[in-house]
């Protein structure tokens, strides 16, 4: 019986035609995909497995994951970290005022958030560079205001990067905060101040739990993006900057070893498959605390 | 789904447990809004007592709802005063004033479950935990909602959301809770059958709601008082019997009791009566006595359901009967009279309903006849 519905069910599925229609629709998508997605990744994947004479290996992870090349991981997973909590941070102030505004001027100010993405991260960078030189807008106003301690390296450091990288999220940030906070109705706020919370309650108990998921979404976002970060880095870094896209691109362009780029890249792929991981485990965690508390 | 919706609630008085009456007289001093050059509520006053239920009925733009956010503190009055327990409210923000609200869209919290949403408004206010949760369960009960405490609004059908929305208002036993046509959204079976619960609940715990709606009928069975408001203004604020048989101005006679409307002029008073000449008939219709001069020009009104059809002849006019409409109880007819502009709506039990092309002669007792003096002589 088993077998014979298992032999019928896929010539059914076959048989009807919006089915048929269907798949002839879906055929190109999978196509490209295979081609430019699927293939490419375990291509990869094959690529740091590899060992010189065609064996497999896992030494190119060993190395990956050993003497500088940790550290240089180290060093991105904490900018990248860095990076998300300040876009967060600033990114939250930012959406949050927006969101306050009116339709037109929200629309002016979106704007003014997103039209700089449109220009070339390259072109930014150096912007940045020019502003935040020892010779820079930045620190010529605070010598001119006489602030003590002038000029600032801003430049070739950590903190560089990090300037850098956060304005580079700052517009997936605003959006994707923006988009949350606009979905929050207000009258839930009037509601809970109609029952007595003051404005630091209403923040803390409606308002912050409302636009949370959009928070966690934002943050991983600006991580995940961050690790993979090339341009910026590499510009406003300094040596001790060196973040592992810079790392690949090192190894590809100039000492031409592939096996161990792709290790890299595959490792780059499970952290952020990681960081994913971990969001959607602390959000039903998170739920399923709720649950047991109500009960 | 459907069984939830079906709870009776539950009408065990208050045994000190429950949270009892706790309402203070509302004031409300020639409060005055406007927005630009349109008033939307000029200078209403009114009082109320201390358990008592109160509709503000009026269609939308009648300045009820203005009104009930006034009171709330989401909107500022330009004038005029809000007094709750003798204490002045008119400028405070809405979270001091005490106050309980239920909103036509609920407005749970939707990452709370019931039993937080019910919570939240105790635990702003410090009580212990184990109060807190004895008096969230027992207004749940109250509300038919005992085992929902767990789940999330979102499950939950809008009649039990409305219902959690209720508890939550009246959880802290506010002096006054504040309802914004709660029921808006629902059905009209499940909005009849929470009318109910609702009364009984505000009979049961004495609290004081004041109610904003623009369905009449829910005027009627919830309140002790309604203020039937139009343009800003309260047409009047009475009982639903003074409403429906004593209305004061015509507005009130056509919106509450959808009243038949003759005009004519009062021709003479007898010492119960005043007597009116109709102008579209010749007839002459008796009316309880008014305070009105000889020969103001008046409008008449009666309500369908106070006139009857009798022999033709009889009574103060008689015409042919139009139409007749079996709507069950009641007979629906439209009886032409005079010289044909006039047609005069009868609401008749079934049983001895007029028939369509039969003369018939109208009558109205003098009580249900309502005389006020035509505006357009003013």
């Amino acid at each position: 019986m088993a077998a014979l519905t298992a032999t019928a069910r896929p010539r059914k599925l076959l048989a009807s035609r919006r089915t048929r229609v269907g798949i002839l629709y879906a055929l190109p998508v999978v196509v490209y995909l295979l081609v430019l997605f699927v293939y490419p990744i375990f291509g990869t994947l094959f690529l740091s497995l590899k060992n010189a004479d065609g064996s497999l290996t896992l030494h190119w992870y060993v190395d990956a994951l050993t003497g500088v090349n940790l550290s240089v991981l180290i060093t991105t997973l904490r900018i990248s970290a860095e990076t998300a909590l300040l876009s967060l941070v600033f990114g939250f102030v930012l959406a949050n005022a927006i969101s306050r505004l009116k339709p037109l001027w929200a629309g002016l100010a979106m704007l003014v958030v997103v039209v700089p993405h449109f220009i070339s991260a390259l072109v930014r960078t150096y912007g940045w560079i020019i502003l935040l030189g020892d010779k820079g807008l930045v620190n010529e106003t605070l010598a001119g205001l006489s602030v003590p301690g002038t000029p600032y390296r801003l430049l070739y450091n950590e903190l560089g990067v990090v300037i850098g990288t956060t304005s580079m999220m700052l517009p997936y940030t605003v959006l994707l905060l923006y988009g949350v906070m606009r979905g929050v109705d207000r009258r839930l706020l009037a509601a809970a101040a109609s029952m007595g919370a003051g404005r630091v309650t209403i923040f803390r108990r409606v308002y912050l739990p409302l636009v949370a998921p959009g928070l966690a979404s934002a943050g991983l976002l600006s991580f995940i993006l961050s690790l993979g970060y090339y341009i910026t880095p590499a510009l406003m870094g300094g040596p001790n900057q060196t973040m592992i896209a810079t790392l690949i691109n090192q190894q590809v362009t100039k000492e031409n070893q592939w096996n161990g780029a792709a290790a890299q890249g595959v490792i780059l792929l499970l952290l952020t498959l990681a960081g994913l991981l971990l969001v959607k485990l602390v959000s039903s965690l998170g739920a399923s605390r709720k649950k047991r508390s109500a009960s | 789904m459907a069984e939830f919706d079906v709870v009776t609630p539950s009408v065990k008085v208050a045994d000190g447990t429950l949270p009892t009456a706790t309402g203070k007289a509302l004031s409300v001093v020639a409060l005055r809004k406007t927005y630009g050059d349109v008033v939307a509520v000029d200078e209403a006053s009114m009082e109320i007592a201390a358990g008592e239920f109160v509709t503000f009925l009026g269609a939308s733009g009648s300045g009820k709802t203005t009104t009930l956010m006034m009171i709330a503190g989401f909107c500022e009055p330009d004038s005029g005063t809000i007094t709750v327990g003798g204490r002045d409210m008119t400028r405070l923000a809405p979270q001091k004033r005490g106050l309980g609200f239920v909103f036509q869209q609920y407005l749970l919290f939707p990452h709370m479950t019931v039993s937080e949403n019910v919570a939240f408004p105790l635990t702003l206010r410090g009580v212990p935990k184990d109060e807190i949760r004895r008096r969230v369960g027992e207004t749940l009960e109250i509300a038919g909602l005992s085992g929902f405490g767990g789940r999330k609004p979102r499950e939950l059908s809008g009649g039990q959301q409305q219902r959690v929305a209720l508890c939550r208002a009246l959880v802290y036993r506010p002096p006054v809770i504040l309802m914004d046509e709660p029921l808006g959204a629902l059905d009209k079976k499940l909005r009849d059958q929470l009318q109910v619960e609702i009364k009984a609940i505000q009979q049961e715990l004495g609290l004081t709601v004041i109610y904003v709606t623009h369905d009449q009928e829910e005027a009627l069975v919830l309140s002790d008082r309604i203020a039937v408001m139009r343009n800003g203004l309260i047409e009047q604020f009475d009982t639903p019997r003074e409403l429906f048989e004593r209305p004061r101005t015509p507005f009130v006679a056509d919106f509450l009791g959808a009243a038949n409307f003759l005009s004519g002029h009062v021709e003479k008073h007898t010492d119960e009566h005043t007597l009116v000449r109709l102008d579209e008939t010749g007839g002459l219709l008796k009316a309880r006595r008014h305070e009105l001069a000889t020969g103001t020009q008046i409008k008449a009104a009666v309500q369908p359901g106070r006139l009857r059809a009798g022999a033709p002849g009889d009574g103060f006019c008689t015409g042919t009967v139009e139409t007749a409409t079996y709507v069950g109880t009641l007979v629906r007819a439209g009886v032409r009279v005079g010289s044909g502009d006039v047609l005069l709506r009868l609401e008749v039990p079934a049983g001895r309903g007029p028939v369509a092309g039969e003369r018939v002669g109208v009558t109205a007792d003098p009580e249900d006849v309502n005389l006020f003096a035509d505006e357009r002589e003013r």
